[in-house]
């Protein structure tokens, strides 16, 4: 046993140490993007990759999507406790949003990472990195069914060893490719994940082997409580005080009662509290979030407030606490269906945190922006090929605006920042056409400063397609702010023999050849009298 | 007779002349005339005395790369399918940061009320779903006439698998007078928004360039050819540039990139990385015997999907700013001094602690030898700009120096694994090319850190584009989409490569090139069924063969591959290369016994085994070194663009082209007499 040679830390070195470790995070993102199978990776980043030391301490997460912010951790600790130990070659699986996950398309992939010290493996942390796959089975092709159980929504993978020692578990993963529409594609993501985390794996090690371990230890403690510093100074600048804000989500696909969502924030000193209690109790349908989702979305406003390139890791947070009472529409209960958490509830989340802030931040918050990532799933049989198909897709809207600045139009708004899928890489991928694909013009909200506009995007079906429309925002408006108006609500067409049906915001249907779907998506609440 | 070759590299500061004749390189500068920078060139190419006898100018411009920067444009209005006039907005629907509250986008460069729709659909494959309604083409044409609008894109979708409607629609709209950029002729390829932000490009620069060329080649003496580089390293006819502007939109660091590999190349190493730090960012790329190319560039936040040298920029140079952050790390950059005030120690009322300060307290930047001595570098604000620095760590300000290098370096090194390690590219197998003020600088210590053997610093590294410019290839990219199983490619791929090659061939013998000087070199973009990106594998006529290259270079680069899985042909793509004749470089023979002669020593930091360690160092004016030249760090080296530091245990050897090559010496006991 060699003696620990004594480390110091410095404010050089820290830098140094941040910056390394955040490149392997990002360059994780770069091998999953560049090599995944689901449009939802390699097109749209629907992906978030982060590093843990061996205790299960995030180290570093890569800025690639908000809505895991506060869910990679809950992730790494359900592995810690469903196993004692780790091999080299191991590879954790889970996606159960009741053990670790979000919702059922999210699947983490975790490994642990080992030195070889004086001959023995040394566990030294993890990587990790979590996917949106295009299809994990359930009712509903695309796998965001508008269900009334988590049952229907997929497959529920509890965290499992889906590669031992190297080997893959090939009775879970032939389980597991049975239950899904789309084998081939999620082997291939599954794959690419595995590839992302070795890359994690390689670029760990070579810091070891070029600082020592000791080195990598100390600075990975010291640049947790960095972290914590940044978070405390950013919330020392909000005034003190106690702010709440209601607001509400349409209906959750089954009932037509709106449902609140209260923020309560206190700020007191270098912290900052969120207490949900009062919001609605958990729905029948899809539109419930799990605790993990809660707190991304108070996570994510919280970083808004911080420094661009301020740090991710175990102290980041550390200031903020998240109080979601078990039971709520913001912390559901098994077996309630949770598909829309991630996407629609978390919107509705982070609006409520930001409406409580507006009072404490007049100046510095927007007005709210589209609310809704629109998901629109579809699937059937391509005439093409054969095969089935599994199309998945959400679509920006109107920003809110801001200060003296309008909103932007036609853009991801707060949780999510996924790319669009090409019209012309989308009809080679599906037997649909896009008919337009336009700015929705009009439909931000009018103010001293404008809400951005929403899109409109035209699906027209040529073979019969099963759609789930999972949508926000169709029936209350994004609001605007000190005087400003709301953003237009969004609208979702079906257009058949003529005839223009409107569709509720949450539905189910078969598309028979000719249909046409339009999507309209909110526009952003103005900011300021007009 | 050996032939007259200048290149011209139109820089913000000085225009750059390199003229090659008779083996000999003669190298010019003369101050940039912004408002035309054609006289900046008819100037320098008197001062050389050089005239009919030209073989060729090879020019870098800016003209199009600043019109895009300053949005100076012409008026451009833009033709898209019914349906599609927005796709140019919304891009892909992301927002440029995710955590900016206040975050804001680039607005396009055509405004909504000049992008038009024509009524026409095409299919995937390209048959046609709508015909063209000639009616909607005259309405579109003649608002955009109305508008004031001089330039068009047209951007039709699928027009690469059927140009028919959009030839049509260009037809009318150049019968219309006006300049017409279509697609389906400057990148047939598919996703409707990167090949309309690149044929946008092209139309907002197309005529600038027409013009800016047009009245260039009228003032050259007549019968010199005029050729411009692109952002792929190579050159084509004024001619064509003035027709596709939009393939010269980054040809200055192209053009560096490609000097720099030629003067590596002289000197016999092929396997480099460059590394171009100046004052505000520094560009690196590699060069793994071939220089790596990507198809996913940008230019001031618009993609372009043209060909363009991969180069990765950092917002990071001398001139970035050392500052606390709030959680008390020390960062170095984004933000920068600039040239205006620029560092503390230029003296012009700069306060803030920068990279070029701590070089300056460090010693490691002679103030008599700072830009050949026209430029007096004040030491005491240096000093006095990194004292609070110093007083927050607690340590000398000569620590606090070596500590924000060490920064700047580890940012330098994040920017080089990006293009190396991260590609599946192992360092310790290139040579690092470093110029810009401030790259050789902090070379050395950068190499060491990455591991890199060897560092090159070139003889010229102030000119290094303008070399390049002579070194480089004419060459033309074509590519075409053509989406299919590679299991049923090879008929579809052989008839669209002959028709591509045959463009090819066509195009640089319409440049002047003889058959022989031409090389053709058809290539796959590949990829997984199912997946989104594609690699790029040469095709050598034997389709399994590309899809072989296809899994080992799937597997080199992502750590996977599948030999079972189903591979399909996205793009067929064509280099077609005239050879250039590239100039020697002069060789002299290496006197052994030249023995380097420093002009002073200084005292110069350097990081000890306890911290700042300050060595009395030899201090070189580079052009006293003469090939034969061999020396041992620490050495600082001194030229008129450039300081190049020589850390303790490093040597350094002139070789016969005049570049400067630094090695980790092997460790001895004692050190040479000197």
């Amino acid at each position: 046993m060699q003696t620990e040679p004594t480390v110091t830390v410095d404010p050089v070195s820290l830098e140094i140490f941040r910056s390394a470790l955040t490149a392997i995070a990002e360059e994780m993102g770069a091998v999953l993007t560049r090599s995944g199978y689901s449009p939802n990776i390699k097109e749209r980043r629907d992906f978030s990759c982060a590093l843990f030391d061996r205790q299960g301490r995030l180290l570093a997460q890569a800025a690639h999507i908000p809505v895991h912010l506060g869910a990679m951790p809950d992730s790494m600790a359900a592995a810690l406790a469903t196993f004692d130990t780790f091999a080299p070659g191991d590879v954790v699986a889970l996606n159960d949003p009741f053990a670790g996950g979000t919702h059922l398309p999210d699947i983490t992939l975790i490994s642990p990472i080992y030195v070889t010290v004086d001959g023995d493996p040394l566990l030294i942390g993890f990587a990790a990195n979590r996917a949106h796959h295009a299809d994990v089975g359930g009712m509903s092709a695309g796998s965001m069914p508008v269900a009334s159980e988590i049952y229907q929504e997929g497959i529920i993978i509890p965290p499992i060893k889906l590669w031992e020692a190297g080997q893959p578990n090939r009775a879970a993963l032939a389980l597991l490719l049975r239950n899904v529409r789309t084998p081939d594609e999620r082997r291939g993501d599954l794959t690419a994940q595995v590839a992302a985390n070795r890359t994690a794996e390689r670029r760990l090690q070579e810091l070891v082997e070029r600082y020592g371990l000791a080195t990598v230890e100390a600075h990975g403690e010291a640049l947790i409580a960095y972290a914590e510093r940044i978070t405390r100074a950013t919330i020392e600048q909000i005034p003190d005080g106690v702010y709440r804000f209601t607001d509400y989500l349409d209906d959750d696909g089954i009932g037509d009662r709106p449902l609140p969502i209260v923020a309560t924030v206190t700020v007191q000193g270098g912290t900052l509290t969120v207490d949900f209690t009062g919001s609605a109790p958990e729905a029948a349908g899809s539109i419930n979030a799990v605790a993990a989702v809660a707190k991304s979305a108070v996570y994510y406003v919280v970083r808004c407030l911080m420094p661009p390139d301020a740090p991710m890791n175990h102290g980041t947070f550390a200031p903020v606490t998240v109080h979601a009472p078990a039971g709520t529409v913001v912390n559901a209960r098994p077996p309630r269906p949770v598909a829309g958490g991630n996407v629609e509830c978390s919107q509705r989340i982070t609006d409520a945190v930001l409406g409580a802030l507006a009072q404490a931040l007049p100046d510095v918050i927007p007005a709210a922006s589209q609310g809704t990532m629109n998901n629109v799933t579809a699937g059937g049989m391509d005439p093409r090929t054969g095969q089935p198909f599994a199309y998945y897709e959400t679509m920006g809207g109107g920003m809110g605006a801001r200060k003296g600045l309008d909103g932007l139009s036609g853009v991801h708004v707060h949780m999510s920042n996924t790319l669009n899928t090409p019209v012309e890489a989308f009809e080679y991928a599906y037997p649909m056409r896009i008919a337009a694909y336009r700015l929705r013009d009009g439909s931000g909200g009018a103010g001293a400063a404008r809400g951005g506009d929403g899109l409109e995007r035209e699906i027209a079906f040529t073979v019969p397609t099963e759609v789930t429309l999972l949508t926000e925002r169709r029936r209350l408006a994004p609001w605007g702010l000190h005087g400003g108006e709301p953003g237009a609500p969004g609208e979702n067409l079906l257009v058949r023999d003529g005839a223009v049906t409107r569709l509720p915001g949450k539905v189910r249907f078969t598309a028979q050849p000719g249909d046409r779907l339009v999507i309209r998506s909110p526009g952003g609440g103005g900011w300021g009298k007009p | 007779m050996t032939q007259v070759l200048v290149g011209v590299d139109t820089g913000g500061t000085f225009t750059d002349f390199v003229l090659v004749a008779n083996g000999s390189v003669r190298v010019h500068k003369v101050l940039s005339t912004p408002d035309n920078p054609a006289r900046a060139i008819l100037q320098g190419l008197a001062e050389l005395g050089v005239g009919q006898e030209l073989a060729a100018v090879v020019h870098g411009s800016t003209v199009a790369t600043n019109a895009v920067l300053e949005r100076k444009g012409v008026p451009t209005g833009l033709i898209t399918t019914a349906g599609f006039r927005d796709v140019l907005e919304i891009g892909r629907q992301t927002r440029p940061a995710l955590y900016d509250l206040r975050v804001e986008r680039q607005p396009p460069l055509v405004p909504r009320e000049r992008r038009l729709e024509v009524v026409e659909r095409l299919d995937e494959r390209g048959g046609v779903l709508t015909p063209l309604d000639p009616d909607s083409v005259a309405a579109a044409v003649a608002v955009l006439r109305e508008a004031g609008v001089t330039s068009v894109a047209v951007c039709l979708l699928f027009s690469f698998a059927n140009p028919a409607h959009e030839r049509a629609v260009a037809e009318a709209a150049r019968a219309a007078g006006l300049h017409v950029s279509a697609s389906h002729e400057v990148l047939p390829e598919f996703r409707e928004y990167e090949r309309t932000s690149t044929v946008v490009l092209n139309a907002y620069v197309a005529p600038l360039m027409d013009r800016y060329l047009a009245r260039l080649e009228a003032e050259l003496p007549p019968g010199v050819p005029l050729r411009i580089m692109q952002s792929n390293g190579g050159s084509i006819s004024a001619a064509t540039a003035r027709r596709e502007a939009a393939r010269t939109l980054l040809s200055g660091p192209a053009a560096g990139v490609v000097g720099a590999a030629y003067v590596a190349e002289a000197s016999g190493f092929t396997q480099t990385i460059t590394f171009d730090m100046g004052g505000t960012s520094t560009d690196v790329a590699l060069i793994d015997g071939a220089i790596t190319e990507t198809t996913d560039g940008q230019i001031g936040g618009y993609p372009s999907k043209l060909p363009m040298i991969d180069i990765h920029t950092v917002g990071a140079g001398g001139g970035s700013i050392a500052w606390f952050d709030t959680g008390g790390a020390l960062r170095v950059g984004p933000t920068s001094a600039g040239a205006d005030p620029g560092p503390a120690a230029y003296g012009r009322g700069g306060e803030a602690p920068t990279v070029t300060d701590a070089n300056v307290v460090l010693g490691r930047l002679i103030p008599e030898g700072f830009l050949g001595g026209t430029m007096a570098l004040d030491v005491d604000a240096a000093r006095r700009a990194l004292a609070p620095v110093a007083a927050r760590l607690g340590t000398s300000l000569e620590a606090a120096a070596l500590g924000i290098v060490r920064i700047a370096n580890a940012n330098m090194e994040a920017a080089i694994r990006v293009i190396s390690v991260a590609r599946g590219h192992d360092p310790r197998r290139f040579t690092l090319v470093a110029f810009g003020g401030a790259g050789p600088l902090h070379a050395c210590e950068l190499a060491a850190d990455l591991r890199i053997p060897r560092v090159l610093i070139p003889s010229t590294p102030g000119v290094l584009s303008a070399l390049g410019m002579l070194a480089a290839d004419v060459v033309k990219d074509y590519v075409r989409t053509v989406m299919v199983p590679a299991a049923e490619a090879a008929a579809v791929v052989e008839s669209v490569l002959a028709e591509l090659a045959a463009r090819g061939q066509a195009e640089l013998a319409a440049e002047g090139l003889p058959a022989e000087r031409i090389t053709i070199e058809p290539m796959l973009d590949l990829r997984y069924v199912g997946q989104s990106y594609e690699l790029v594998v040469p095709y050598t006529g034997d389709m399994a063969a590309a899809v072989a290259a296809f899994h080992a270079a799937h597997e080199r680069r992502f750590g996977y591959s599948d030999p079972n899985e189903p591979v399909q042909v996205v793009n067929c793509r064509v280099k077609a290369r005239g050879l250039a004749d590239r100039p020697a470089l002069p060789r002299q023979p290496r006197d052994a016994t030249a023995r380097p002669e420093p002009t002073m020593h200084r005292p110069v930091v350097f990081t000890g085994a306890d911290g700042p360690e300050v060595q009395d160092t030899p201090i070189y004016d580079r052009a006293t070194l003469r090939p034969g030249a061999t020396f041992r760090g620490p050495a600082v080296v001194t030229q008129f663009d450039t300081t190049t530091v020589v850390p303790p245990g490093w040597g350094g050897t002139v070789d016969a082209v005049g570049n400067l090559i630094l090695e980790p010496a092997p460790r001895e006991g004692a050190r040479d007499a000197d």
